[in-house]
């Protein structure tokens, strides 16, 4: 029995989903440090890894990670891609400009973080490269005061 | 433990980005009735019933009850299993363990996607929302399409610091991934139930297609097609009733690593090609199935690489050969379907990505070329044992299954 090619139903639902997601005490830290331009972490007591942004647990030991330390503005970045599309509500398209996203291993931290890699031409970007923070002028504890990453 | 043999596989006639003229439901019978009909078994004969598909991605949360009476399972066991990419294979892992374990003797597993019914955009929020989560935690700005950027497509731009990192550490070049697709693309031109198929496939014509995000191109990456496939796996009693020949399990195992966003911005990993939890499950199910040495033991690999360079990464993860030799395997020829090391000679998942049925599709595939029944894409040597790899969960999570021929001896 052959059916039509395109017979298909497209409910729209009439509802707005929106997703609160409560960051807790961790992340909460680590925002107010950004009012003051630090960078914080969370150390293991069992093996001394430093993750950046901090955590409750370490991974590899099981252990609740209490203490939280400032860890340095420097760091060196062990990966990068650049990105030449951009994806807004699902739809790919063109970037203006090929852009850097790095994992950045900041001093003092044994983990890595994501993050913009600006002021340098993208095909001069090279794995092991040292970089450093470049923060907004104004910080009010936001997500993107920590703007980018630039070459030292 | 009890042995497990595969005694059937079912697949719907095609892989293709549109099934318009099925629903989901229909679609999914089609892959049943194969299974029944490759097994002559019908309904009466199946214990229980094991269903795997991803996550929301049709729109359709439960799926495995709606389609309740399509897949033979009215008034028997039945359950869904949904763990990412790799949901067919942990599928199939359950199915394994419902038979092994001496509760059933006959257990259907049916897996699929119809990728093209919702936004699999909307799918992967499901899952990625948590990456989200994660971005903001690292500072990205999620907001900005360059943030997005970084989960592009859902995967592809986590995939790109794997990708890179895999080059970095391994002396391969962009045009190592060129040739893998490339290569894969002419298997899946010998494979019935492949999607993307072009016998003429080229390193040069994936060269020219765009970068999404460098070291990853357009060509480099999974179509989403719609699928489904069932396989059938019974006792060593059972199966002795149904079928001569059997493609027995002889190991599985599954690892996840920490569970944000997986070597993307895991919070205490600096390489996203690390991916501890591949080298962990397949030194687990190596041992499980008494292979000591298995470059030497293992004859047939099927890799699920959702991105092109995946199959030569995990080649190296899984000990199929040293770390920065799996380019230089696919340099000699040793990678196609008349090489040493035959990988993917389905296509892989580069080629055919209906999610549910992907990791699945690895296992039957190894079946299919331990039974000789692959047909047009049946590698040059013998196989007598395989090694089945999945790959997802939130990207860190892997499968594996060993094959062999025979039942496996204690
Ligand atoms: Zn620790």
């Amino acid at each position: 029995m052959g059916a039509p090619e395109e017979t298909y139903f497209t409910p729209v639902v009439p509802m707005d989903f929106t997703y609160n997601y409560r960051v807790g005490p961790y992340i909460t830290r680590y925002l107010d440090g950004f009012k003051d331009k630090k960078i914080l972490g969370s150390r293991c007591p069992g093996c001394g890894l430093v993750a950046v942004p901090p955590r409750k647990y370490c991974g590899v030991c099981n252990k609740v990670m209490e203490e939280m330390v400032e860890v340095g503005q420097e760091g060196t970045l062990e990966n990068f891609t650049v990105g030449h599309v951009t994806i807004e509500k699902g739809r790919l398209a063109p970037a203006e400009a090929p852009y850097v996203l790095g994992l950045v291993k900041l001093e003092e931290a044994t983990s890595a973080l994501l993050a913009r890699v600006g002021g340098i031409a993208p095909s001069e970007v090279r794995t092991g490269m040292k970089v450093k923070a470049v923060w907004k002028d104004e910080a009010a504890g936001d997500y993107d005061d920590l703007d980018h990453f630039e070459p030292v | 433990m009890r042995n497990v043999g595969i005694v059937g596989i079912g697949y719907t006639p095609v892989f293709v980005s549109k099934r318009k003229d099925v629903n989901i439901s229909e679609m999914i019978s089609e892959a049943v009735e194969a299974a029944f009909s490759n097994t002559g078994l019908g309904p009466k004969d199946i214990d229980a019933v094991v269903f795997g598909n991803m996550h929301t991605f049709e729109g359709v949360n439960l799926p495995h009850l709606w389609a309740a009476d399509y897949i033979a399972s009215l008034g028997k066991p039945l359950m869904r299993i949904a763990t990412g990419g790799t949901t067919g294979m942990s599928a199939f892992h359950a199915g394994y363990y419902h038979i092994a374990s001496g509760l059933h003797d006959v257990v259907m597993v049916v897996t699929y996607e119809k990728q093209s019914e919702g936004d699999s955009q909307v799918g992967l929020m499901g899952i990625i929302t948590p990456e989200v989560m994660a971005m903001i935690a690292a500072g990205i700005d999620v907001t900005g399409g360059s943030g997005m950027g970084a989960i592009g497509g859902g995967s592809a731009g986590g995939i790109s610091f794997q990708a890179s990192s895999y080059l970095h550490h391994s002396g391969a070049g962009i045009e190592h991934i060129d040739e893998q697709a490339a290569l894969e693309r002419r298997n899946a031109a010998k494979n019935p139930y492949a999607h993307l198929k072009d016998p003429d496939a080229t390193a040069e014509k994936v060269a020219q297609t765009p970068l999404v995000s460098w070291p990853i191109r357009f060509g480099h990456i999974c179509p989403t097609s719609d699928g489904a496939t069932v396989a059938i796996l019974a006792s060593e009693k059972a199966a002795a009733r149904i079928t001569e020949k059997a493609a027995w399990v002889h190991a599985v195992a599954n690892c996840a690593s920490d569970a944000t966003t997986a070597n993307l911005i895991e919070s205490q990993i600096t390489d996203p090609a690390e991916h501890l939890p591949a080298i962990i499950a397949s030194r687990q199910a190596y041992e499980r199935a008494g292979i000591a040495d298995p470059k030497k033991e293992i004859d047939y690999v099927e890799i699920y690489n959702g991105f092109a360079h995946q199959a030569l990464m995990y080649l190296e993860k899984i000990g199929m050969c040293e770390v920065g030799e799996a380019h230089k395997l696919q340099e000699a020829g040793e990678l196609e379907m008349s090489g040493r090391m035959p990988v993917n000679a389905s296509g892989g998942v580069v080629s055919t990505n209906a999610i549910g049925t992907s990791a699945m599709n690895r296992v039957t595939e190894c079946a299919l070329q331990i039974l000789g029944q692959a047909g047009e894409h049946q590698v040059e040597k013998d196989v007598h044992k395989a090694v089945a790899h999945g790959w997802g969960g939130m990207m860190q999570y892997v499968t594996i299954t060993v094959l062999g021929d025979k039942p496996k001896k204690d």
